[in-house]
């Protein structure tokens, strides 16, 4: 036999007491993995949201006053499309000035393209007799900013005289894939029909941007353009800033702005909460030391009986921290358990996030914590332990 | 091997100054099995506490094999509380939470020489106390704890075994039964201190040391021990 098998032993023995300082640790455990599980979850459903924003940036003319739409629920304000357009040789310096910022702020050397840019036209025109909002876009580029756009029927834009239509307009026309619609006399096929998005784009009809620019006499003409950077950690808001700066005519937006202030308000609800699980904490590790002193107290006459027989100051301590050690252990795998429920149970509750998940790399992180609590509390008592004399606990001999 | 020169113990100081020992020599060999008696406050209890380094000298030395002992501090004495001294108490003192076989196994795990339960069951057997060691201390009578503690004492094979009142909490039979142990643990060659207030306890031993007033007034030699 061995201390810790002793130790081990005699916890099992005294199992009520040490439960008490388990309860302690859970409880403290619990609340932090609970936050961090709900924390996670939280910012998941933020980022995903920024993702259906789609672009980080958007450029448009200095002067604007027709709807934009820039996907999902978010509108920029209104665009006034005509004459007020941006002259399509901007953008190779609006591009340089991106990828640079880009390359600096994340350290990248390489020379290639790194944002996505997707210029666009807009024309409204009529289209059987209706009037319609047509949008010239690069294919490629649009495709990598609409990650939400799904295809109910056909297929994407893949040659000039393409058009992708959506959901509503295709509907309200009777159009189907392989049908033809001109635009000013230029005539398109529908190579596809989207799937309804909830958004402007269910009314827009979307053809190449040189077919549009063609058909409508506006070679080299875009109405704006969406910038995507690589990265949710790219320095929108100073990209914007420069473009603002360096190019006359044009006005970049970081769509991030609008995004950033509720990322705000779930930083400081996440401040809040572990300022919280801290307290939990606090307290956890006050009950346990609470119950090891009790039981250092209690066992003052074991502990001097163990020293008669041959036991060292070290042992003792270590006898102590053994007992932490399971304490925090059990505590440790239990308040991770605990938590994860707690997350689940309040999770939909508190920020209607219903897609919940474990986490595991929150176990190391609950048992070091459940540890470290544990044998904080235990060093104080188990210091004390050590001090007890034989001659303490039986004065008779 | 065991030596004590000249020991003095004051407890106190002015008016409540108790002098516990005065001036004490003694000599402990191998193979030795003495009885301190003397009547209450006669400074017994203290010369026990001071061999066993539960209690500071005044004056004097204690050596043990040639070494002083009285001068190490706690962490030091741990050394000679693991295989040189070992002591039986009147209360027993076994840890109630643990069998008689585990409260036998204590001192070698602190030793870590490791725990050998064998070693332990056979001090037991020595005992006559094999069939009661997954007791626990609550389930055995005085006199089967009395024979754990003495089991525990024993296992790590000490030069010395200091006993304070072993049979003091005993009736005369089973204190008779201890003593009739320790008698036999004696003539195995186990070198024995037994602090009694008892002369019937005191025949068991081939020496007896008489104290008062923290003197010794009287050693009556006994060779051959009682019966």
């Amino acid at each position: 036999m061995k201390l810790y098998q002793m130790v081990v032993k005699d916890i099992i023995r005294r199992k009520r007491r040490v439960l008490f300082a388990i309860i302690g640790v859970i409880i403290g455990t619990m609340t932090v993995v609970g936050i961090f599980t709900i924390a996670r979850a939280g910012e998941a459903r933020m980022y995903e949201q920024l993702e259906k924003y789609g672009p980080n940036l958007t450029v448009i003319p200095a002067i604007s006053n027709v709807d934009v739409n820039l996907g999902g629920d978010l509108s920029l304000g209104t665009l006034s499309v005509g004459e007020n357009c941006i002259p399509e040789e901007k953008l190779p310096e609006i591009r340089r000035i991106t990828d640079n910022a880009i390359r600096e702020a994340l350290g990248i050397e390489d020379e290639g393209d790194i944002a996505t840019i997707a210029p666009k036209l807009y024309v409204n025109t009529e289209v059987k007799g209706v009037s319609v909002m047509v949008v010239g876009v690069e294919p490629k580029e649009e495709s990598k900013i609409k990650t939400w756009w799904r295809i109910r029927e056909g297929e994407y834009l893949e040659r000039a005289d393409q058009a992708l239509v959506g959901a509503v307009t295709a509907e309200l026309l009777a159009l189907n894939e392989g049908d033809t619609i001109a635009l000013n006399g230029t005539d398109v096929t529908v190579a596809g029909i989207l799937e309804e998005t909830g958004s402007n784009e269910d009314y827009q009809v979307f053809v190449p941007l040189a077919t549009l620019q063609g058909a409508f006499n506006k070679e080299g003409l875009i109405s704006s353009m969406d910038i995507r950077a690589l990265c949710n950690a790219c320095p929108v808001i100073m990209i914007a800033d420069s473009i603002n700066n360096d190019i006359p005519g044009v006005r970049a937006i970081a769509v991030k702005q609008i995004a950033s202030a509720e990322m705000d308000m779930m930083g400081r609800i996440n401040r809040f909460m572990l300022a919280l699980a801290g307290i939990t904490l606090a307290v956890g590790l006050f009950g346990v030391g609470n119950t090891m002193m009790r039981s250092v107290n209690e066992r003052t006459k074991d502990i001097g009986i163990m020293r008669a027989v041959g036991a060292s100051r070290n042992q003792i301590m270590r006898a102590f921290l053994y007992e932490a050690i399971i304490i925090g252990v059990l505590g440790g795998i239990f308040g991770y358990v605990a938590g994860t429920l707690l997350a689940f149970g309040l999770g939909p509750l508190l920020f209607q996030i219903s897609a919940i998940s474990y986490v595991p790399q929150y176990l190391p992180l609950a048992l070091g914590l459940a540890i470290s609590v544990a044998v904080i509390a235990t060093i104080y008592p188990a210091f004390r332990a050590t001090r007890v004399k034989v001659a303490d606990s039986f004065r008779s001999l | 091997m065991l030596e004590i020169k000249n020991v003095t113990k004051i407890y106190g100081e002015g008016e409540t100054k108790v002098v516990a020992l005065n001036n004490v020599s003694l000599r402990v060999d191998k193979g030795d099995f003495i009885a301190v008696m003397g009547p209450s406050g006669s400074g017994k209890s203290t010369l026990l506490n001071v061999i066993g380094g539960l209690d500071r000298l005044s004056n004097g030395e204690v050596t043990l094999e040639g070494k002083r002992i009285d001068n190490l501090d706690e962490s030091a004495f741990v050394d000679i509380r693991r295989g040189k001294i070992a002591y039986v108490f009147q209360q027993y003192h076994l840890i109630p939470s643990l069998t008689a076989l585990e409260n036998v196994l204590l001192p070698l795990i602190f030793a870590e020489t490791g725990g050998k339960a064998e070693r332990a069951l056979d001090i037991l057997k020595r005992v006559g106390l094999e069939k009661r060691a997954k007791h626990k201390p609550s389930q055995l009578s005085g006199g089967e704890q009395q024979r754990v503690a003495i089991a525990r004492a024993l296992v790590n094979n000490p030069l010395l075994v200091l006993a304070d009142e072993p049979t003091g909490n005993m009736d005369q039979e089973t204190g008779g039964k201890i003593m009739h142990l320790f008698d036999q643990l004696n003539r195995e060659g186990h070198s024995i201190i037994m602090v009694t207030h008892n002369p019937e306890i005191a025949k068991y031993a081939r020496e007896i040391i008489v104290l008062r007033d923290g003197q010794v007034i009287d050693r009556i030699n006994q060779r051959g021990g009682e019966q």
